[in-house]
């Protein structure tokens, strides 16, 4: 069996392969659910109507799309130079550290200060968080996948350190949770009765901004050329090791950006279950978006769907919530493999 | 192309065959999976803002029901904290003029106010949230739906349609003790708990001065998960307790798994929540346990009739009903399961000494001089551990 990349790509097969992927992933979940004595169909209009069915619903899948845009353009920008972060988790828990940090009383200011001052905070944190294993890696050649991965373990034990020690809020009888950001520092509500906030339209901004940088700056296009061909950048006068630097500052500024907005828009509060995931999320978002920062906005909305979707249908029909989480992970699973098999073809021998 | 083509036509068939063979094999048991769905009418997040107005001004007194949500941390199914729960949920229900729906296994992480907001915004007349992560999310949903009532479990926020709620557990923790210093003979009892927080620690407080009363020389040792629901934990942590020398475990926590791990050790055990002899007769001696029914029953009549309150901090006792303890297993002498109910009828009738001094800490200082009581202030805002307690309240 061999693997070869596909000379050229049919329209058609690059319509049939994600519609084959959602089928073959429907077909796998259908069964878990016959598994668990329900009823596929109901399951699947539940999941769909859970998403998107309401006013309710779509706002939820919209807050839960809010930080997946955010760390899915984090994932795609550092991909795009071939700066392998994987780091999310631990830059979105450090954006969250920081505005924890700064937005509970050391300053008084009015919200229109007080938001972008803690989003660009939070930002600078992340991003010197990354820099570190970046700098490992243009000075030492040091894996950078291993070493952003393990930061991770190591910013959730410090999170857990600051919530159970120092910045345990004493109005939380024990409880272990930070003090609570001042109202200056909450996201306004978009919508009344739901949790959107202000934050979603922070990360579309971002999205469209950092498509911009990518297509349009010289920045971006030194970005996308050291991805291309370091060595090839390198002999056409770029500084290369910068410009990985620059790649994770902004990087590592995007991920974090989610935890502020995840701290100051939906929570309120630091904790050790701010995050579902949302770091390791974000390279999917990314890997299913293709790297484009446009793209990540729609697959963001397809994650959060699924998310949701699956969520609501575990609880309306009384399953296991695993059941909801295996969901999720084969339908994303399906979609790579669909869009891994439009560019490459299986050879048998 | 077409090898894939065909890959994937191999692939979809046999998922169709394997399909059809979990459909023969689950025909039987259909009914069973229709019953728990029947209750989840209301449950179902999916369904629009369709539904109508059911509260609405013209519908006749008599058929006016009161609408009752429930959100638990675990699944119903465990015999631990939310089963409990659920128990009062079904006494609620048997009442002519409620429904009920519950959600269960609801993470206190970002989803539970979901979860929490989208009861409230379907017209539920009363919501009982049962975990404490769930204080700060129940508030904040709270305010944005005056019209909703809701009771949340074990924390201490309130505002104007919010009551918090609890039982005086420690009651039951204190005779679970009696009984279990009397039956350890390493003098080194185990306890799983789960957060450092003063729910968990007032109940370790109390099950040790219960132990230190029928066996001064005896220590409890503690041990958090930092998690209320993770079995495999639970049971990993009374294993450690079991290799360090104990011989009776009690424990913090939702499931029956470190009941289990004492009988495989064939140690003692002391249950959480529920009567949980079943799951470890060998070993069970008895358990603290919730019976929330009165509870619920009393709060949603008084919905009904319109006297519910908000803004209060509800603390029943044992002689409210709403904590007892399970029946004693067999091992336990009689002499000792005379002296536990002797102090049961006690608690029965209302007096209640389990926090009265003279009281000592860790150190060793006297922390209730005798002749004093804690207050329930002092009592709610506990974060120390009485002596004969090893371990760290943090």
């Amino acid at each position: 069996m061999r693997i070869e990349p596909r000379e050229s790509v049919s329209l058609a097969m690059k319509g049939i392969a994600p519609l084959m992927a959602v089928g073959t992933a429907m077909l796998v979940c259908s069964a878990l659910l016959v598994w668990a004595g329900a009823s596929p169909t109901q399951g699947w209009v539940l999941m769909i109507s859970g998403a998107l069915g309401s006013k309710f619903a779509l706002s939820e899948t919209l807050t839960r799309a809010t930080p997946l845009i955010l760390t899915g353009l984090a994932a795609a920008v550092a991909f795009r130079a071939k700066l392998w972060n994987i780091g999310g988790e631990g830059q979105f828990y450090m954006g969250a550290v920081v505005a924890t940090w700064l937005g509970t009383g050391p300053f008084a200011m009015p919200p229109y200060l007080m938001i972008p001052y803690l989003f660009l905070a939070g930002a600078m944190g992340g991003g010197l968080l990354l820099l570190l294993p970046t700098l490992l890696k243009t000075r030492l050649q040091v894996d950078e996948v291993v070493t952003t991965l393990l930061l991770n373990f190591i910013v959730i034990l410090f999170v857990n350190w600051l919530v159970f020690g120092p910045w345990k809020d004493p109005m939380a009888m024990g409880w272990p949770q930070a003090a609570p950001v001042v109202d200056q520092a909450l996201l306004p509500q978009v919508l009344d009765k739901t949790r959107l906030h202000l934050g979603f339209f922070i990360a579309l901004f971002c999205a469209v901004g950092v498509w911009w940088f990518m297509r349009a700056t010289t920045w971006g296009f030194e970005i996308r050329a050291v991805g291309a061909s370091p060595r090839a950048s390198a002999f056409a006068g770029m500084p290369v090791a910068a410009v990985t630097v620059r790649t994770a500052l902004l990087s590592g500024g995007l991920a974090a950006m989610a935890g502020v907005a995840e701290l100051c828009g939906v929570k309120g509060y630091l904790t050790l279950d701010l995050s579902p995931g949302f770091g390791y999320s974000g390279i999917v978002v990314a890997m299913l978006a293709a790297l484009h920062p446009l793209g990540v906005v729609a697959s963001a909305l397809f994650v959060a769907v699924i998310q949701i979707g699956a969520d609501s249908m575990s609880r309306s029909i009384n399953i296991s919530s695993y059941i909801a989480d295996v969901t999720t992970a084969v339908c994303l699973l399906a979609v790579l493999v669909a869009m891994f098999l439009t560019r490459y073809r299986i050879r048998w021998r | 192309m077409k090898k894939m083509m065909k890959l994937f036509a191999a692939s979809a068939l046999s998922l169709a065959l394997m399909l059809s063979l979990f459909a023969c094999a689950e025909a039987p048991e259909e009914k069973k999976a229709e019953a728990p769905a029947t209750q989840s009418e209301a449950t179902t997040e999916a369904s629009g803002e369709a539904s109508p107005d059911a509260s609405g001004e013209a519908a006749p007194a008599e058929e006016k029901t009161v609408k009752v949500g429930f959100v638990y941390v675990s699944p119903v199914g465990d015999a631990g904290y939310s089963y409990a729960h659920d128990l009062g949920r079904k006494a609620v229900e048997a009442l002519d003029f409620v429904t009920t729906s519950y959600v269960e296994s609801v993470p206190e992480g970002a989803d539970s106010e979901r979860v929490i907001r989208n009861m409230a915004r379907k017209d539920f007349d009363i919501i009982f949230t049962t975990s404490f992560g769930y204080m700060d999310p129940t508030i904040k949903v709270a305010k944005e739906f005056p019209g909703v009532r809701f009771m949340h479990c074990s924390g201490f926020k309130k505002s104007e349609n919010v009551n918090n709620y609890f039982g005086r557990i420690y009651q039951a923790r204190y005779l679970t003790g009696l009984v279990a210093g009397a039956m350890t003979k390493s003098n080194r009892l185990g306890y799983v708990a789960a957060f450092p927080i003063p729910e968990v620690i007032r109940g370790i407080n109390a099950f040790t001065l219960g132990v230190r009363q029928s066996n001064p020389e005896a220590e409890v040792r503690v041990v958090w998960t930092k998690t209320w629901y993770d079995p495999a934990l639970e049971k990993d942590a009374a294993k450690s307790l079991l290799d360090a020398g104990c011989d009776v475990i009690a424990q913090h926590q939702d499931s029956p798994a470190p009941q289990e791990a004492a009988q495989e050790a064939g140690a003692y055990s002391v249950g959480y929540n529920s009567d949980m002899s079943s799951f470890a007769p060998r070993a069970h001696l008895t358990s603290a346990m919730w019976n929330w029914a009165p509870m619920y029953v009393k709060t949603v009549e008084q919905v009904r009739d319109g006297s519910w309150q908000g803004d209060q901090a509800l603390w029943w006792s044992m002689q409210d009903g709403v904590v007892d303890i399970a029946p004693m297993g067999p091992m336990v002498p009689e002499d000792v399961k005379a002296q536990v109910l002797a102090k049961r009828d006690e608690l029965m009738s209302g007096v209640d000494t389990v926090f009265a001094g003279p009281i000592k800490n860790q150190q060793g200082e006297i922390a209730v001089p005798e002749g004093t009581s804690m207050t329930d202030g002092e009592m709610l805002g506990m974060t120390w551990f009485v002596e004969g307690v090893v371990g760290s309240a943090e």
